[in-house]
């Protein structure tokens, strides 16, 4: 410990570390645009895989709005598929029996996610630890056993399919090479950092960060832990049912398992892959977990599932001082890189 | 003279044993006073239940004329009831600058805007600045707490106190763990608080104690032995007896 | 009443299959502080030694059973040792997550890649297989092989915690971590023996349990909801609370199939998100041993 009497004057110490303002938000500004950048490199240099890439996006989305609930609430959760699936849901819905704007897919996944989301939120976030990690799977159950019961509206384990979205601002069609949906999601994902972006710099993000370090001194100033967190969990909520929207929007069907554990599961890993607390973060584990997949999957899906074990695994264990500081460093080298481009 | 802090007859008993009985106080705006006592004289569990961490067994606590003896901690830190921690608990991550803006925020009930930009938000870039002058942090502003020096941290902690705009201020200790010779720092900053203001000191640092306080309450297990002006405590023999004489024991 | 004797019969032996394998889990919970979603991998490895020894090596079901328990555990103490020591403790809780489902896919992969992706199935001998008569019902012989199996263990559980220096020691340990440390438990030891003691129920599981968790290599993914459902509501570290609660929601389950076929798991999780709410900490914790 440094004490006051070894310093001098604060006033006049030109010892006093200054960390820059903000820097890592400064990457935002850069990391953004880097994704539209990438994005758009990746549709003409990949155009036989645009059907991956769309899934890499809307799945990002997804990756992205559990990295709100982790990474600045620090709500550990095996169920943020519950929202995805509502979303995915609702918009399919729509569209079958409405309206099948891609905009107003967009709007009712995000509504429903966003509802379910405050409404289990509300009930399930006083818990902790294991506690809480049940309680979000068993939300995930309850939505995947509904959508599996109310076939009429669903479609059951058939799935629901037949969604046809109308073209986008009535003027591109959704072409079957997958050229307008492609697009379409990386328009979504990037405005979906965007805003997320903003939330994390908002006095609310500064609130969560707070809740997330030391939820009883945010008691101590006057401020309620819990109704950040379901609030908190509610956006993210909204932004987990766009991006289930989005990927009904974009695959035409919804199934079952978009609602399901291993889903969940599955964000999780693609989010610690990625980094938390950092939601470009997000995307960088989304892509990387996806690609790498899409090459291993293609021989057996199993030699997959070992390769992606192993390397949760090593993460856990070979970073020294924890999955955390690890991923300060994994991201003080991205962000050297990025910088330099 | 406003009354803003009156306390009557507070007792607490966990189980059978009496750890606070009969606790009678008042303090009006503009008071500088300081709570002191032996070690286990029950000076925390009175600042527990003044705060609303535990509930009394009996009394009752107002704050400029409102009853707030069953409010929750957190209603009355929205009154003005604000504390000051022991051991300074911070947001290790997060920078002396965000620390006060999350605290004027919180006070102003504007950390539900979801899409305002925390360095756009009207006027509180100046009330920010104001505090940190106060304190003498301006330099360290962008500094994560986790590596600042624990006199500072200090400082911020009465910042922070100081950015929900308290009534009523207790402070537990604000010098605890600075090295003697800062301590004045710490003083220094005590001074600078509005004059309006009711504070309440809890002290072990007798030096600390005659510099602060022109009023002195003194508790001896669990009940209030005396109270008056410095030169009053001082000459008081109850005190010297109980004080002394724990202090003796204590070596 | 047919109907409600069916459902007694196959909701207890169900719910004894969930006590056997989630008991191991609740006891290294509540010792541990470790959230090990690997833990129906282990009781799918037990049943999968189990398989193999009955089918290709021609053991006997008893003998079988023996082996795969002990290879099991032996197959996971080198885990204990390099993996799960690092990250015990609640404070590692995203860790434990992320280290054990790691676990659970390469176990999942490892599995496929021995095994392959078929449905396995432990012929059950003879003496298995008819129905045991009781009074007037018939109930099939391997049920009533389940839920004896499922007392036995439970009485078993009973004795070894109760009545063994082991159980001490370790009840302290549960209770008071640093007490138990100052009185000179050697919590490595007992750490290393009581991660045993949770793989090796649920190996038997596992293998007890093939007929109505059938083998297959998603099992790990599948059925670990069930059993973390089955130690959140008993509350960690609690036996007769896994009991109780294994029970209630095997006979829940099974009451909802049979009854009301279209909303079976739907009414099993809403009873879970009712008691987590009302009891954070389990049902059944601080009421039972």
């Amino acid at each position: 410990m440094t004490s006051v009497a070894e310093r001098p004057d604060p006033m006049t110490d030109p010892m006093s570390r200054h960390t820059p303002p903000a820097a890592r938000r400064d990457l935002g500004w850069i990391g953004i645009p880097l994704v539209a950048a990438v994005g758009l490199a990746a549709y003409w240099l990949l155009p036989d895989d645009l059907a991956l890439l769309t899934r890499i996006a809307a799945s990002a989305l997804f990756v992205l709005s559990l990295d709100l609930v982790l990474g600045y609430g620090g709500i550990a959760t095996l169920g943020q598929a519950a929202m995805f699936g509502t979303g995915a849901y609702a918009a399919g819905i729509v569209a079958v029996n409405w309206n099948s704007d891609p905009f107003v897919m967009l709007a009712a996944g995000g509504l429903a996610g966003g509802l379910v989301a405050l409404v289990t939120g509300a009930l399930i976030l006083h818990a902790r630890g294991l506690t809480l990690l049940m309680l979000t799977i068993a939300v995930g159950q309850i939505v995947q056993e509904v959508a599996n019961k109310a076939r009429d509206w669903t479609g059951g384990s058939d799935g629901l399919s037949g969604i046809d979205p109308a073209p986008v601002l009535g003027l591109f069609r959704f072409d079957m090479f997958g050229r307008t949906s492609y697009l379409f999601a990386l328009a979504v994902l990037v405005a979906g950092l965007m805003v997320a972006r903003r939330i994390v710099r908002s006095p609310f993000g500064l609130a969560c960060r707070g809740v997330r370090e030391d939820p009883l001194r945010i008691s101590a100033i006057g401020g309620s832990p819990k109704s950040y967190l379901v609030a908190l969990y509610g956006v993210a909520g909204v932004f987990a049912g766009v991006a289930g929207a989005l990927t009904a929007v974009t695959s035409g069907i919804v199934g079952l398992d978009s609602a399901g554990f291993p889903w969940s599961a599955e964000a999780l890993v693609m989010l610690v892959l990625g980094g938390t607390g950092r939601l470009y973060g997000a995307v960088i584990g989304t892509a990387a977990f996806m690609g790498i997949h899409h090459v291993l999957a293609a021989s057996d899906p199993f030699h997959w599932m070992g390769f992606i074990g192993l390397f949760l695994i090593g993460i856990v264990l070979f970073l020294p001082g924890g999955i955390a500081s690890g991923f300060e460093r994994l991201g003080a080298l991205l962000r050297g890189k990025e910088n330099r481009a | 003279m406003t009354k803003l802090l009156e306390v009557e007859g507070l007792s607490k008993n966990f189980g059978g044993l009496q750890v606070s009985s009969d606790i009678s106080m008042t303090l009006n705006a503009g008071d500088r006073c300081a709570l002191i006592g032996p070690n286990g004289a029950g000076k925390t569990t009175f600042v527990n239940l003044v705060t609303g961490v535990i509930p009394p067994s009996a009394g009752t606590i107002r704050l400029d004329g409102q009853d707030i003896t069953k409010l929750p901690a957190a209603e009355r830190v929205r009154l003005g009831l604000i504390r000051s921690f022991q051991v300074a608990r911070l947001f290790k991550s997060m920078t002396v600058r965000e620390h006060l803006e999350l605290a004027v925020l919180q006070r102003g009930r504007r950390t539900f805007r979801l899409f305002a930009n925390v360095a756009k938000v009207a006027g509180l870039a100046d009330e920010v600045a104001g505090l940190l002058d106060t304190m003498g942090l301006s330099q360290v502003a962008h500094t994560a707490v986790g590596s600042l020096a624990y006199g500072q941290q200090r400082l911020l902690e009465i910042a922070l106190a100081l950015a929900m705009k308290p009534k009523v201020l207790i402070l537990d200790e604000p010098a605890a763990g600075v090295p003697h010779s800062e301590s004045q720092r710490i003083l220094d900053a005590i001074d600078r608080l509005p004059r309006e203001l009711a504070v309440l000191m809890i002290e072990h640092d007798m030096d600390l104690v005659f510099r602060f306080a022109r009023t002195i309450v003194v508790l001896a297990q669990g009940r209030l032995l005396c109270s008056g002006t410095a030169r009053e405590i001082v000459a008081d023999p109850r005190v010297r007896e109980v004080y002394l004489g724990s202090r003796a024991d204590a070596h | 009443m047919e109907t409600m004797f069916g459902i007694a019969v196959d909701g207890v032996a169900y719910g004894m299959i969930l006590f056997i394998i989630s008991v191991g889990l609740s006891v290294t919970l509540g010792l541990m502080r470790v959230v090990n979603l690997a833990h129906g991998a282990f009781a799918m490895v037990g049943g999968y030694v189990a398989s193999y020894a009955a089918q290709n090596a021609g053991l006997p079901y008893g003998l079988a059973l023996v082996v795969a328990v002990a290879l099991t555990v032996l197959a996971t103490l080198p885990l204990e040792r390099l993996l799960y020591r690092r990250i015990y403790g609640s404070a590692n809780e995203l860790a434990q997550v992320l280290l054990t489902i790691g676990l659970t896919f390469v176990i999942v992969a490892g599995i496929n890649y021995l095994f392959g992706p078929t449905l396995k199935r432990i012929p059950l001998p003879e003496m298995l297989t008819g129905t045991v008569e009781l009074g007037p019902k018939a109930i099939p012989t391997h049920r009533a092989f389940v839920i004896g199996a499922g007392a036995a263990t439970l009485l078993g559980l009973w004795w070894l915690l109760e009545r063994t220096d082991f159980g001490i020691r370790l009840r302290a340990a549960v209770d008071d971590p640093a007490m138990a440390a100052a009185l000179g438990i050697r919590t490595e030891r007992l750490y290393l023996a009581t991660f045993a003691l949770g793989t090796g129920l649920a190996a038997l599981g596992g293998v007890l349990g093939a007929e109505l968790l059938p083998l297959e290599p998603y099992y790990a993914i599948r059925y670990i909801v069930l059993f973390l459902a089955v130690v959140a509501v008993g509350g960690a570290g609690s036996i007769f609370g896994s009991a109780a609660a294994a029970l209630a929601l095997g006979i829940v389950d099974t009451a909802g199939k049979y009854l009301i076929p279209n909303f079976g798991e739907f009414f099993f999780y809403v009873a879970l998100i009712l008691i987590l709410f009302r009891w954070p900490h389990g049902f059944f914790k601080g009421r039972a041993a």
